[in-house]
């Protein structure tokens, strides 16, 4: 998959390179409108990211002219003005998505998954964890292909997550930031990250064995395949 | 008071007292008047007197006799000529007693000494103290008529006029202060006024106002400006810490240590969240028009808190009396203010302790919404502190930043409900939400659909069950 990243922080636009490129995403750069303009009318792209707060023009007016160079690409809004109104309007444009600043970086890759899931109708929403199946699309979890495995909202919000940065060890603040997202919570310190692992992990392993589900000492959790 | 009452009330009561006033002092000046103009008259009289005998000579009275005396059929007045003492009185007018034809009368009278022919003689001329006052009653009468009359023409004429010179007044509180809506971007007409005062007072006034829009738009273009500057530098040192964690060959001890730079930068993240969130409230950027069940919105906060109160062990009672819907508020911001209480509530618990949210619907009276716990409690000394800003009532382990009951008075400050304290240490906290009139209202219709049990309770407990 193609992604052009706008965005005039250039250590930033780079942080961001590295991550998707570690997911096999190809990124294209560009840190004013204009250089992004001209990567638009060059390639097409799936993803466009799209900082607000560029330089040389609002990143409103680039989303309306990304939408008629690159209609199929899918564009997410990245912007540290967070207020509401912006997020209206930058949906209203055409926007898939809208990320407020700062993000992190996983919740940026989900959301992509989420917006090709959707967008792109990827088939690949099934996947396979030791004798589970997990289908990402309909929020199932099956064992044995018939067995449906009843994982609460959140149970199931967890384990995808891990499911997606696969191999990776996501920390304990990384997991409730993405299940209790960004309201004024004051509790970042929190262990209940730990009260769903152990329910997912007493839910499934009456079936078979979750060995694939790791604890990285005293830093979070991993999904090893 | 308003000032067009007041002016209304000394307007009436200065005339009043005024009335009062010359009523009281009406008889006496118009006996002494009336007194004045007797003794004058009586003067005249001497002086006629006096003309006739100059041209005419005394005997014209006298005739012969020793001494003259005539008085008038009713006997109101006399005149008599008699030959006086030796001794010179000087002219003198008194009230005294006389006999006239066997009947003592009170006369004024006027009492003349003169030489003729080298004979003194006193000349007497009087009048009834009876007749000097006959006019008197009438007199007032039609005195107090004309004043009564005068007063209430001039009291209408007075209060008209008033009314007139205040409406500009009228028009600058109604337009500038009543109607008006903080932060005051409608634009403003100069009022209709000749009053130079009222002209200064409106035009500071509209001076004023546009000075508070100004630094209400400077604020907001500062808290957009700050979000912006300082959510950049997080976002990219967020972005490195991420990168870093990725790194398949760091070694654990440096994983722990990325951990922990990354708690601390979301500590960081979380105060200027924090921080921006008041004063965006602040500054008004909330629409206040979602309805909502207060039930709906109570089952969602625990929804979100369950796993707490799951892990502290503590007990949840929740008792709704009816379903209470809340109007013209911003859900969002009811959900964090109730969110933030109830995780006062959970996170300063002691362990199996319980937590009860009740409500009371007295008729007359604000609904209140009460929150109770039986936590650590705070000093009495500290209750008025609770809410300022970066303020904890206690060190805890996992102790939060401070700014979580700043957001909750600032949000109910912006929806105008009241939050009072009580506490006590070791007991608990209660904290009590007393909405405005009107909006909390009990919504009838789906009231009898819900039982009296509880199903955020049930909902609770059956996940306490996993």
């Amino acid at each position: 998959m193609k992604v052009l990243i706008v965005e005039d922080e250039k250590v930033m636009a780079s942080e961001m390179e590295a991550f998707l490129k570690k997911t096999f995403y190809l990124c294209d750069l560009a840190y004013t409108a204009k250089q992004g303009l001209e990567k638009m009318e060059e390639n097409q792209y799936d993803f466009i990211l799209l900082d607000l707060g560029l330089p040389d023009k609002d990143g409103l007016l680039l989303l309306q002219e990304a939408k008629k160079n690159c209609p199929d690409a899918a564009c997410i809004i990245l912007s540290a003005r967070g207020q509401l109104e912006d997020r209206i309007k930058g949906l209203d444009l055409g926007a898939d998505d809208y990320l407020p600043k700062p993000f992190s970086l996983l919740e940026l890759q989900s959301r992509m998954q989420a917006v090709a899931r959707r967008k792109f109708g990827l088939a690949d929403s099934i996947v396979v964890l030791g004798d589970f199946r997990v289908d990402l699309n309909k929020r199932l979890v099956l064992y044995a292909d018939e067995v449906e495995i009843a994982l609460s909202r959140k149970e199931f919000d967890l384990l995808s997550y891990l499911l997606l940065h696969k191999n990776r060890p996501l920390t304990r603040m990384q997991l409730s930031e993405h299940i209790w997202g960004n309201f004024s919570d004051d509790d970042y310190d929190s262990n209940y990250i730990d009260v769903h692992i152990k329910n997912i992990r007493k839910k499934l392993s009456a079936y078979s064995s979750v060995e694939w589900l790791h604890t990285v000492r005293s830093v979070g959790y991993k999904v090893k395949i | 008071m308003k000032l067009f009452t007041k002016l209304t009330l000394f307007i009436t009561l200065s005339k009043l007292a005024i009335v009062i006033l010359f009523v009281w002092l009406l008889p006496f000046l118009v006996n002494r008047v009336a007194y004045q103009y007797n003794d004058y008259y009586l003067n005249e009289q001497k002086k006629k007197a006096m003309d006739v005998i100059r041209q005419n000579g005394i005997e014209a009275y006298l005739q012969g006799e020793p001494s003259y005396g005539s008085y008038t059929m009713l006997k109101e007045e006399y005149i008599s000529l008699e030959p006086a003492g030796r001794v010179v009185v000087p002219d003198t007018i008194a009230t005294l007693r006389r006999v006239v034809e066997a009947d003592t009368l009170t006369y004024r009278v006027l009492s003349h000494t003169f030489y003729y022919n080298n004979n003194r003689y006193i000349l007497e001329v009087g009048k009834t103290t009876a007749t000097i006052g006959q006019y008197n009653q009438p007199l007032q009468r039609v005195a107090l008529y004309v004043l009564i009359g005068l007063i209430v023409s001039t009291i209408v004429i007075d209060l008209i006029f008033t009314r007139l010179l205040l409406r500009p007044l009228g028009v600058i509180i109604r337009n500038r202060l009543l109607n008006t809506r903080f932060p005051f971007r409608e634009t403003m007409r100069p009022v209709q006024t000749s009053t130079t005062d009222f002209r200064y007072l409106d035009d500071s006034l509209t001076e004023l106002m546009g000075k508070v829009r100004e630094a209400f738009e400077k604020e907001r273009e500062f808290t957009s400006n700050a979000s912006h500057e300082l959510m950049t530098p997080i976002s990219i040192l967020q972005s490195k810490m991420e990168n870093l964690m990725m790194e398949e060959t760091l070694p654990e001890v440096l994983q722990k240590r990325v951990m922990d730079m990354m708690k601390t930068l979301n500590r960081l993240k979380k105060i200027i969240h924090s921080l921006l969130l008041i004063s965006r409230i602040e500054n008004d950027q909330f629409p206040k028009a979602d309805s909502f069940p207060l039930r709906s919105l109570l089952q969602e906060v625990v929804d979100e808190l369950g796993h707490r109160l799951q892990e502290q062990r503590l007990h949840f009672d929740l008792r709704l009396s009816g379903n209470m819907v809340l109007h013209g508020l911003n859900h969002d911001l009811i959900f964090q203010l109730i969110y933030n209480l109830l995780n006062n509530a959970i996170r300063y618990n002691k362990p199996a302790g319980s937590i009860i949210v009740h409500d009371q619907l007295i008729p007359g009276k604000p609904y209140r919404l009460l929150i109770k716990d039986t936590g650590i409690g705070i000093p009495e000394n500290e209750i008025d502190s609770i809410f300022n800003r970066f303020k904890k009532v206690e060190k805890k382990e996992n102790d939060g930043y401070g700014l979580g009951l700043c957001i909750v008075r600032t949000i109910a400050q912006y929806h105008g409900i009241k939050i009072e304290v009580a506490s006590s240490v070791g007991v608990g906290t209660l904290f009590t939400l007393i909405f405005p009139e009107g909006m909390a209202a009990a919504s009838p219709d789906e009231e009898a659909s819900l039982p009296e049990g509880d199903h955020i309770l049930d909902a609770y407990n059956g996940f306490s069950k996993f």
